[in-house]
């Protein structure tokens, strides 16, 4: 079989629609502070039998001609898509996070499957109609599927809300990343079973022979492949050039390990992703290779790929508000639940906990990608298929503002969080020991301590290294006995000496005192404060201001 | 700061060394010395440690020498407590062949598994001359202010040049989200922005601490936590890499899926100072 030259034409002519379509409402969608995949998913929809197909079939049928040879190539290109996308999925899982944060995040992830797992399966197998199973499939297989479909987290769009939520670099930030890495790796183990189980292989191997080689080839690629990977990189790194032929070396590898477990019969993404994972965790694999190959996957074969999911079905027709609505449900009540749940065990705070849910709640492209799977193998209908794709999209927009809401109302660890009217006050007083003694006995009422021991600790940490900062802020503090921070502030207009860098008086004296035994939050309070007062214009500005009231209001404000 | 030194010593090539090595630290310390042999007392093995000791120029009758016996690692770590030192110097292999790393040796149970703090020497030599070069790698917790600050007090005592913190972090992930929308420079510029605001953090926390009398130079780094700080030490040619020592015992699959301080056990980036 071979392309004529009318159908190269018509090929390449589609490809290029595709990804400029994709490509200009990703970018819209991003200017929107939304994911990318969203704006690529509808392209596809206004490209495919929805739209285009609706309004002007004839141009549909030309560009996207089924039955013939493009659509084999097209085909092709997804597949190859596909395996790209595993391949950098788990090119992002790091091991030794995932073990650094073992407890919580095994905690996290395990019942973070098992819940929604066994919500999504027992509603599939007990009410398969609610989820318009066909009478001829396997009821067993497809209650395993739609449990396995609700169960996956989406690890790019976990790392992007914990971006924008500034989160990323924190302890909770950190724990939420190797929970969605350790799901990702378990979920599709389990989907890759369950392919098995159906029998997808045309290579003659039994369940439990499938079942065998697929684990010692994970076994192999995390005990010894990984090592070897390591090895070879560092040295393809050094011998021949950088960055072609790592990027060359990533994707053999990737194509081989898509190729090996497609020829298992538990599909090519598990191969990709696997060793994703084993090259990913090589200590010699730059940065910069990482990100060639993000730019050449994402802005390429990623639209591409996900165009191609809103051209698979007609949105308009296989929209079942009864499947969406069940499947949004299981969904946001299994997974928010179950990790949220796991994250409690694992021994985190209710809020941070159902923070954890939220984030983890974001199925984005995996969870399209299994609802892809599944629908090539017959095992779901197309109905059901939309109504995995808008549950995907659902989560992962709603993700970033639900944990947003659990971490930011009650974080207190932010300064505008801790600061209250009631605890600024101007004064006149001079000398630096009568505004921070003052300070101590507002604090001292508040937090119900004695004020002499609060104020033995400021004072020593005073006479250590004065906390003069500079733009008129001083910043006595000090480590005690408290669960949650304290601020209190002192303005005083004439300014008093507490030794600052630019050796202005000190005008604005806020005193900091935060848990002891806890110097991340102390050191975080201390630099997030020192920046408001980068601008002395602003600090002026602040000077300006008659009541505490209106104080409270700017120093929030700032940045 | 250290009042008692213990040395783990065996009749290896470096015995001799190693002896020298824990005098010097002995007299800058001003503290007593302890040395732990692990081997069947008899006169031929007397014989030769006392050789290696006289050899060294070490005084029989100012120093301590405890003969245990059974597996060398736990007996000198059950040795060690049971003597109260407060600092053991054992000598260790730059790398371990993959196996003994994986299965144990007896340096690498003791950087794992010693209650107190420990040196160990890559290549103790027998005219040893101060320690000039100290980096510490660094975070916030409150076990890590006494690494630094016990690895200050070192350097001070040594009157070291350079006292460098390392800071490094990795964000897992990063890649996948910013992949799609950003170049590799914004990347760059976006990691940049991050070590500068981690210098920042770092910088109030040494200010914290209130050292004085050496000038500290702080060192953000992106990457593979453990690693990165490991390799900036080596390729800087640290003469002491100061770390703290584990939170909880390390076992098999801590070197199995290396994380943190695993990456320094398993190739020694210069002399490495486990502070517990």
């Amino acid at each position: 079989m071979q392309l004529s030259n009318d159908q190269v034409i018509i090929f390449l002519i589609s490809i290029s629609v595709m990804l400029f379509s994709a490509k200009m409402l990703g970018e819209i969608f991003t200017k929107f502070k939304q994911p990318a995949i969203i704006g690529e998913i509808l392209a596809g929809v206004i490209l495919g039998p929805t739209i285009l197909g609706m309004l002007s079939p004839g141009t549909f049928e030309f560009l996207f001609p089924k039955n013939s040879e493009i659509n084999v190539a097209m085909d092709g290109i997804t597949n190859i898509a596909v395996v790209l996308l595993l391949l950098v999925s788990g090119l992002e899982v790091d091991l030794s996070v995932v073990f650094r944060h073992r407890k919580k995040a095994l905690s996290i992830s395990i019942i973070g499957i098992i819940i929604p797992f066994l919500l999504g399966f027992g509603i599939a197998y007990l009410f398969p109609g609610l989820l318009g199973l066909i009478e001829s499939q396997d009821r067993l297989v497809f209650a395993l599927f739609i449990g396995t479909a609700i169960a996956i987290s989406s690890l790019p769009v976990i790392a992007k809300i914990l971006m924008d939520l500034k989160i990323f670099k924190s302890e909770i930030g950190s724990i939420i990343i190797a929970s969605a890495m350790l799901n990702d790796l378990i979920g599709w183990i389990i989907f890759s079973v369950i392919l098995g189980m159906i029998g997808a292989n045309t290579n003659g191997f039994s369940f439990s022979e499938t079942l065998i080689y697929t684990l010692s080839f994970i076994a192999f690629l995390l005990i010894a492949g990984r090592k070897i990977i390591n090895k070879l990189i560092s040295i393809i790194q050094v011998k021949l050039t950088f960055p072609g032929s790592v990027i060359n070396f990533i994707l053999i590898l990737g194509f081989l390990g898509a190729a090996f477990t497609e020829y298992l019969g538990v599909h090519a993404i598990l191969g990709a992703f696997m060793v994703g994972i084993a090259i990913g965790d090589s200590i010699h694999l730059k940065e910069r290779t990482r990100e060639i190959l993000h730019q050449f996957i994402t802005n390429i074969f990623a639209p591409l790929f996900f165009v191609s999911i809103g051209m698979k079905a007609n949105f308009i027709t296989n929209f079942n508000v009864g499947i969406v609505i069940v499947l949004l449900a299981l969904a946001f009540i299994g997974k928010i639940a179950g990790c949220s749940i796991g994250a409690r065990l694992g021994g985190m705070k209710k809020n941070e906990s159902l923070a954890v849910g939220a984030g983890m709640s974001s199925s984005g492209a995996m969870g399209i990608i299994i609802g892809l799977i599944a629908l090539q193998f017959g095992l779901i209908n197309e109905e059901v298929f939309v109504g995995l794709v808008i549950m995907a999209l659902f989560t992962s927009i709603s993700s970033a503002p639900l944990m947003s809401y659990f971490l930011k109302e009650r974080d207190k660890t932010k300064f505008r969080n801790l600061l209250q009217e009631r605890f600024v006050f101007f004064t006149n007083e001079s000398g630096k020991e009568k505004i921070i003694s003052r300070l101590v006995e507002v604090a001292s009422k508040e937090l119900k301590l004695e004020k002499e021991v609060i104020l033995r600790e400021v004072m020593s940490r005073e006479k250590n290294l004065p906390t003069g900062i500079a733009n008129y802020l001083a910043l006595p503090h000090a480590k005690i006995k408290i669960k949650d921070p304290f601020i209190g502030i002192a303005i005083n207009k004439r300014g008093v000496n507490f030794d600052a860098a630019d050796g202005l008086p000190c005008k604005i004296i806020i005193l900091l005192l935060t848990p002891e035994n806890n110097n991340e939050i102390q050191l975080q309070l201390l630099s997030e404060i020192a920046a408001k007062f980068r601008s002395k214009e602003q600090v002026e500005k602040l000077l300006a201001l008659l009541n505490a009231r209106e104080l409270c209001a700017e120093l929030k404000k700032l940045e | 700061m250290f009042s008692k030194i213990g040395l783990a010593i065996s009749f290896s090539p470096t015995g001799k060394a190693l002896v020298k090595e824990s005098l010097r630290l002995q007299q800058l310390f001003n503290s007593r010395l302890a040395l732990i042999h692990i081997g069947e007392r008899n006169s031929e093995s007397e014989e030769l440690l006392f050789k290696t000791i006289d050899e060294a120029g070490a005084d029989r009758n100012n120093l301590e020498i405890i003969w245990g016996e059974g597996d060398p690692a736990t007996a000198i770590i059950n040795a060690g407590k049971e003597a109260g030192i407060d600092l053991l110097v054992a000598g260790a292999l730059e790398k371990e062949k993959m196996l003994k790393f994986y299965f144990g040796s007896v340096a690498r149970k003791i950087m794992r598994e010693f209650p107190a703090s420990s040196l160990i020497l890559k290549s103790p030599s027998l005219e040893p001359i101060p320690f000039k070069k100290f980096f510490i790698t660094a975070d916030y917790s409150s076990r890590c202010e006494k690494t630094i600050c016990a690895a200050f007090q070192f350097a001070l005592k040594e009157n070291a040049e350079e006292f460098t913190i390392i800071r490094d972090f990795y964000m897992p992930g990063l890649t996948a989200a910013i992949g799609e929308n950003n170049t590799y420079d914004e990347l760059s510029s976006l990691i940049d922005q991050m070590k500068y605001e981690e210098e920042e953090k770092m910088k109030l926390f040494i200010n914290e601490l209130n050292l004085k009398g050496l000038e500290i130079k702080i060192v953000c780094v992106y990457g593979k936590e453990g690693w990165e700080d490991s390799n900036y030490a080596r390729t800087n040619s640290a003469d002491i890499f100061a770390v703290t020592g584990p939170e909880h015992k390390m076992r098999f699959l801590d070197r199995f899926f290396q994380h943190d301080i695993e990456y320094s056990f398993e190739k020694l980036p210069s002399n490495l100072l486990i502070v517990r």
